[in-house]
């Protein structure tokens, strides 16, 4: 679950922003001729509900609903006692309780008259909510994610750049200031503590002791062939990077045996691996080096576009 | 550590043959990673994973990140097919399956997609086996509570340095990164933890705020590390300062129904008069009303792979208690005397009652 600060700096997230990303929605809502666009969330599908309203569902499952013109409506299956604090890190002045998000929906359409309503990925739907809904009276229209953010924003490039400078400056200097002399489980804790006492609303710390791939912390000693993952979400905008004890670098286009590995960090899932044909994009780009016949792993978060990889 | 477990796999492959599956599906994503966990013990990287269980007894698995791949591969011991997308991975798999009598164990969490392309290459049609697995689950392994009772003790620990640390104009998520890193530090894979400050004016647990803590505020947390898979919980409540009259009138409550339900949790116990006999405590002293969904979720719920596992300790759910289950009885709720508070301890089901797994004081916490 999410269990870092979760908040809404209107500095850094301005409500124009919000409004913007809305305004599409609305002009997909009209360009379809449909009645309402429904958008499913859950904890760790969580992005594109953050993207939309700044909604996070830190447990549960969730549909926001946007009606023709209006503001978006949360469907969500979290008790009414947490609504107050919601309503404070997010656009959403209306929250149904909805045990059931179908269920809740399709009250709202009978009682508006809706007749043919949007999905963002219909196919991608839990299999539950999707049997569910297709069981349903509404005419569902897919409408494909791309439609609805086709480009990071600037503000979205930012929002990245900043979780990427929180990762890197903790990591670098932990791994610089003892990280050789401790546990995986220690170094993993103090990474952990720094982050989330600087923000970070989520994290993710992976550990590789140079002969397998990157894991959660088994407790083992850091050593010279250590590389550390540190994937760390700030309100809602993920970034990853990895550093190595020996400080060793690779960079592009990689040669001499290293193998490259780009996630999607701004996708339904937050690291889908991706093909370099995904632009522009938020990546995650995570480098493999060849070292005394095992393994360091070296990587950033980059912005991906036309021209290539710029690092954030 | 066993990375596959031989006792559930010769429990899932009883159960595939009690029902006539030919193949058990087991879909884990990124939140229920325990539907794949519960064969295969790893803790995947990818958006998601997926084993599938032959009535033969033999373990293929999908993964969706590279790095899932070696460690899958040493679990299994069978083949593991890497795709960056589990749709391809998922038809390349069941390619050669032919007509086959399926189910999934995590089929509702499961993209629609995917199920379409599991019921196309098998024929059809694929069962859910999600209950008939939670059920197999719900009562332990001894090797699984010996990783349940370490998780509990973390979670004593993890609950001294929440009492350690907290200290007033401190944020709330001050007070959660310090126990995070602790109880990481400490061994911890992952933690779930709700955490709320003030007085009567807080009706609910979430993730922390940036509110300071004040004294005389009743500070509320549950705290559920998990080990190698495995989650245990405990729920206190701490005050900044003195406690107030009201806060120990509250405590004394919270602490009476808590002690009810585990003097009646036992095997042959119908998960309803668990809560009953909680909820009776309250109604005795004038506060029944806070029993009700409006000021409360759940009396406690069942641990393991998941922190909120079924049964949920409930009115109406029934369910008949096993041994070797393991139970938080937790009677959180919102009362007006101070606030929303919580009370519970992680209880192992044993032969003629219950026993705590954790070794926290039971008191009302001050800071």
């Amino acid at each position: 679950m999410k269990r870092g600060l979760v908040s809404w700096d209107k500095g850094e997230l301005p409500p124009e922003e919000l409004a913007a990303r809305l305004a599409v929605v609305h002009a997909i809502v009209r360009n379809k001729g449909i009645d309402a666009f429904v958008l499913y969330s859950d904890v760790w599908r969580s992005n594109d509900a953050r993207y939309l309203s700044n909604y996070m569902p830190y447990w549960n499952r969730a549909f926001i609903v946007v009606p023709r013109d209006e503001k978006p409506i949360l469907l969500c299956a979290l008790s009414p006692r947490v609504y107050p604090w919601i309503k404070t890190v997010t656009v959403h002045e209306t929250i149904v309780a909805s045990p059931s998000p179908p269920a809740t929906l399709f009250k709202l359409a009978a009682e508006r008259g809706w007749k043919r309503v949007g999905v963002c990925d219909l196919e991608g739907l839990p299999a539950d909510l999707h049997a569910e809904l297709t069981g349903g009276k509404l005419e569902l229209v897919d409408v494909a994610r791309r439609e609805l953010r086709a480009a990071p924003s600037e503000v979205e490039v930012q929002m990245h750049a900043r979780a990427a400078r929180m990762a890197r400056e903790v990591l670098e200097k932990e791994l610089s200031t003892g990280g050789a002399q401790t546990t995986d489980h220690e170094l993993t804790g103090r990474l952990e503590r720094l982050l989330r006492r600087a923000g970070a609303e989520d994290v993710v710390i992976l550990v590789s002791n140079g002969r397998g791939p990157p894991l959660p912390a088994s407790g083992a000693a850091v050593g010279p062939l250590t590389s550390v993952v540190v994937a760390i979400e700030y309100n809602g905008h993920w970034a990853k990077v990895t550093r190595n004890v020996a400080g060793v670098t690779a960079s592009l286009p990689a040669s001499g045996g290293v193998t490259e590995l780009r996630e999607i960090l701004s996708g339904p899932y937050s690291w889908e691996s991706v093909d370099d044909a995904v632009t522009p994009a938020v990546v995650s780009l995570q480098l493999e080096i060849p070292a005394q016949n095992q393994h360091l792993y070296y990587g950033d978060t980059c912005l991906q576009g036309k021209a290539g990889l710029r690092i954030l | 550590m066993l990375k596959l477990n031989p006792q559930r796999k010769k429990e899932f492959l009883e159960l595939m043959a009690r029902r006539g599956w030919d193949l058990l599906l087991f879909y884990g994503d990124t939140w229920r990673k325990d539907h794949f966990r519960c064969l295969v013990s790893v803790c995947f990287s990818g958006p998601q994973a997926l084993a599938v269980l032959t009535k033969e007894g033999e373990v293929r698995a999908v993964v969706t990140h590279p790095w899932d791949v070696e460690p899958v591969k040493s679990a299994t011991g069978g083949s593991v097919t890497y795709a960056p997308r589990l749709l391809e991975g998922l038809k390349s798999t069941l390619r050669d399956v032919g007509k086959a009598v399926v189910a999934i164990n995590g089929l509702e969490q499961m993209e629609a997609r995917f199920l379409r392309a599991v019921k196309d290459a098998c024929g059809g049609s694929a069962a859910s086996a999600t209950a008939d697995v939670e059920e197999i689950r719900r009562v332990k392994t001894q090797e699984e509570l010996e990783w349940i009772k370490k998780a509990a003790q973390l979670a004593d620990r993890g609950y001294e340095q929440f009492v350690r640390v907290a200290r007033a104009g401190m944020t709330e998520y001050e007070l959660v990164a310090e126990v995070e890193g602790f109880v990481k530090a400490h061994g911890a894979e992952d933690n779930f933890m709700l955490v709320a400050s003030g007085g009567t004016e807080v009706t609910a647990m979430k993730p922390p705020t940036a509110r300071k803590l004040q004294v005389g505020d009743s500070v509320i947390t549950e705290l559920t590390p998990q080990i190698n898979g495995y989650y245990a919980q405990i729920c206190r409540t701490l005050v900044i300062g003195p406690p107030s009259e009201k806060q120990l009138e509250s405590y004394a409550i919270f602490s009476e129904a808590q002690k009810a339900a585990e003097d009646l949790l036992r095997p042959g116990v119908d998960i309803s008069d668990v809560a009953r006999v909680q909820n009776d405590v309250f109604r005795k002293h004038g506060y029944g009303e806070y029993t009700g969904a409006q000021y409360t979720r759940v009396r406690g719920h069942n641990l393991g792979l998941y922190p909120d596992e079924f049964p949920h300790v409930l009115e109406n759910v029934h369910y008949t208690c096993k041994k070797d289950m393991v139970v938080i009885a937790h009677p959180n709720t919102y009362l007006p005397l101070s606030g929303y508070m919580v009370f519970g301890d992680t209880l192992l089901v044993t032969d003629t009652g219950c026993v705590s797994l954790n070794q926290t004081e039971r008191r009302l916490f001050q800071a």
